[in-house]
């Protein structure tokens, strides 16, 4: 750790230095994007809270941990990082420690689809599909985002072919060791799936030591027409940790993205999902479920845009707070003017166990289209006290009670995890955390 | 079984119990009736001891215990269940884990063993079958999206499966047309038994050619202004409550 609060000369020497020492032989290294995103960088500078999109989400604490750009390799507890792999049998994997790539706890061989990591996609200079990064981020919408572009280190490549149908999920894991310790990690992942291709993605972000870094990382993925991905996303970093996470789609005529986001984990994290629709008939679902307890921060940034008209888009996230927990919930759709016969409906529900926490949610429907159907809904609660006598007079205790209340509150979304051993792993841990708030409070 | 003196109570500073003495014994049904208002949810309320409810005097004694020293679940340990007459829709919770972890609850407190999963499921597929609910119910949320009678039914699935020795039904018939209503009293019937009472909470006397009590009260005004057999029940669906409130003013 440098000791010192980053700032932006920081942060744009850092950028500079980092890409001044790769091999930068005929732009393989994407040094021209590279450049482009410090360029950014300098015009963006870094988040503040004056500005509408961080006023609830303070980088102050994140920019005071001085937290550097390394990639130095450590050895890896390969048993811990098997442990942590999804238990039902995958298409194919990638496996990132430190946000490095791990290829021998990886398998990327599978029938019509083509994988690699951004590293060795860079070093084979395999232009015809790195020439997508950063086509839907552009050189990044804030600071940290262009940093991310600047200095990405490595990541997924994945190219679902025309039609190929894939029956089994494909794995991306992301494990932080005690290596990542005061390091900023910068992963960068791209998906594409071309025409009428059907994947389905688990996409996990978990830490093998309870340690402190800051998991920058940027995905990209682009669906073309008629093509439809499943992507179970889970945020359940250190606690110590930083988790900024931009995903960017960009959903082609008929393609449909169907979401799922869990963020647990962090100390800090901040989810921005951008949802471009570029042709008609296309479909974005988006559902999610935070919990924050402690000191912990979980923001999700939700920017919807119906450019065209005929797409739908449905977004549902669910929030319990807990301690002094903080979470902001911003959902964003615009609906343009010839984006005539959209289908438009965000919904977002706060469930406050304490009178600590702190939620800040701001739906926003921007319909400047006039033959739509759009809604929108915002809750913020307790539990229900009646809800609350009705379990007590069955027999169960104030705990059990409100757990199983707040279970019931979190099914909705863990059933929308349809990969089992993942869904039951969210659900102990929301129980067990749960459970332990609990017997804090008694 | 239950033994209730002189019981006052307050809601929100104003006393609506204002003198209740019941005895209850083993075995026994007992219909509470009376007009709107009269306290007979608040009777029940304070049984299972729901809170907003103030006791301002007297004392209720269930099986040689001071129940207004327990708590909600710890009666319901004790053997007190509550049918409520809106019974509480919980989205997300499941209503065979409900049952489950309710089940367990109360026979841990009884120093029981746990039920096991496939026991269990046996036991509440039968007693489902007893009380008439669609065995998809139990996969489903807790009440809902049920209709009317679907709740009161599975409100019967619970006394069912909890087996409690005091069972209050708190306007159980409302809302059911007769079919439900049938059904509803089938499943409390087949529950009766000689170490279980009952106190059946109702304004109509409907429930009552279904559900036979061995005593009615009429509760007026904070007060039981009479007791009789069933044929109190009959003589009041016949004439209404005026005549007894006339009666008992002049």
């Amino acid at each position: 750790m440098s000791g010192r609060t980053t700032n932006i000369s920081d942060a744009l020497m850092a950028a500079q230095g980092y890409v001044n020492s790769l091999p930068a032989d005929n732009g393989l290294w994407l040094t021209e994007q590279r450049r482009a995103a410090i360029d950014k960088l300098f015009d963006l500078g870094l988040p503040q809270s004056r500005q509408e999109a961080w006023r609830y989400t303070d980088v102050q604490g994140l920019l005071e941990q001085g937290f550097i750009t390394s990639d130095e390799a450590a050895e890896i507890p390969l048993d811990e990082v098997r442990q942590q792999l999804l238990k039902e049998p995958v298409a194919a994997r990638l496996v990132f420690v430190d946000g490095l790539y791990q290829s021998e706890l990886s398998e990327t061989n599978a029938a019509g689809v083509h994988i690699d990591s951004l590293r060795g996609a860079m070093a084979k200079a395999d232009q015809a599909t790195l020439q997508a990064v950063g086509s839907l981020s552009g050189a990044g919408s804030h600071g940290f985002a262009a940093l991310n572009l600047a200095t990405m280190q490595d990541g997924a490549v994945i190219r679902v072919e025309a039609g190929s149908k894939l029956e089994q999920p494909i794995e991306l894991l992301h494990l932080a060791s005690r290596n990542a310790t005061g390091r900023s990690l910068r992963p960068r992942h791209l998906i594409i799936l071309e025409a009428d291709a059907q994947a389905s993605l688990v996409e996990r972000y978990l830490a093998l030591d309870e340690v402190s870094y800051f998991n920058n990382l940027v995905c990209e993925i682009v669906l073309e027409q008629g093509a439809s991905l499943y992507h179970q996303r889970v945020q359940q970093e250190s606690r110590q940790a930083y988790h900024l996470s931009d995903l960017h789609l960009g959903l082609a005529a008929d393609s449909h993205y169907r979401g799922v986001n869990a963020s647990l984990g962090g100390l800090w994290s901040r989810t921005n999902i951008n949802n471009r629709f570029n042709a008609v008939g296309a479909v974005c679902e988006l559902d999610g479920l935070y919990l924050v307890d402690d000191e912990q921060l979980a923001d999700y940034h939700l920017d919807v845009d119906h450019a065209v008209p005929g797409c739908a888009s449905r977004e549902n996230f669910k929030g319990i707070l807990n301690g002094r927990g903080r979470a902001v919930f911003d959902g964003r759709i615009l609906v343009r003017e010839q984006a005539q016969k959209s289908d438009a409906h965000l919904s977002n529900a706060n469930l406050m166990l304490s009178r600590q926490a702190e939620i800040d949610t701001k739906p926003q429907l921007e319909i400047l289209a006039d033959n739509v159907q759009c809604s929108h809904g915002t809750t913020v609660g307790q539990l229900d006290s009646q809800a609350l006598f009705y379990l007590r007079s069955r027999g169960l205790n104030e705990d059990q009670a409100r757990r199983l209340l707040c279970m019931g509150f979190a099914q909705e979304i863990l059933d929308r995890f349809e990969t089992e051993s993942l869904r039951e792993a969210l659900s102990e841990s929301i129980h067990a955390r749960i459970e332990a708030s609990n017997s804090n409070s008694n | 079984m239950l033994s209730i003196k002189n019981l006052t109570a307050n809601v929100e500073g104003k006393e609506i119990l204002k003198g209740i003495d019941l005895d209850v014994q083993a075995g026994e049904v007992h219909a509470i009736m009376g007009p709107n208002g009269s306290g007979k949810s608040t009777l029940a309320h304070i049984l299972s001891g729901r809170d907003g409810y103030e006791v301002t005097g007297g004392s209720i004694d269930f099986k040689g215990e001071d129940l207004l020293e327990l708590a909600t679940e710890e009666r319901a340990h004790r053997g007190v269940f509550l049918a409520m007459q809106y019974p509480v829709e919980l989205p997300g919770v499941n209503n065979m884990t409900f049952l489950r972890e309710s089940l367990n609850a109360v026979r841990k407190a009884r120093s029981e063993a746990e039920i096991d999963a496939v026991s269990f499921m046996k036991l509440v597929r039968e007693k489902a079958r007893q009380v008439k609910l669609d065995e998809k119910l139990l996969k489903r949320s807790v009440n809902a999206g049920f209709s009317g009678g679907e709740k009161k039914r599975n409100e019967i699935l619970q006394m069912a499966v909890l087996e409690p020795t005091l069972a209050i039904l708190d306007e159980t018939d409302s809302g059911l047309d007769i079919d439900a209503l049938r059904t509803v009293a089938d499943g409390v019937n087949m529950l009766r038994s000689p170490d279980r009472s009952m106190l059946v909470v109702t304004h109509y006397q409907r429930l009552l050619e279904y559900i036979q009590p061995d005593h009615v009260h009429v509760l007026a005004g904070g007060r039981i202004i009479k007791s009789g057999g069933k044929e109190l029940a009959l003589e009041l669906e016949e004439r209404g409550y005026g005549w007894l409130l006339e009666e008992v003013a002049a």
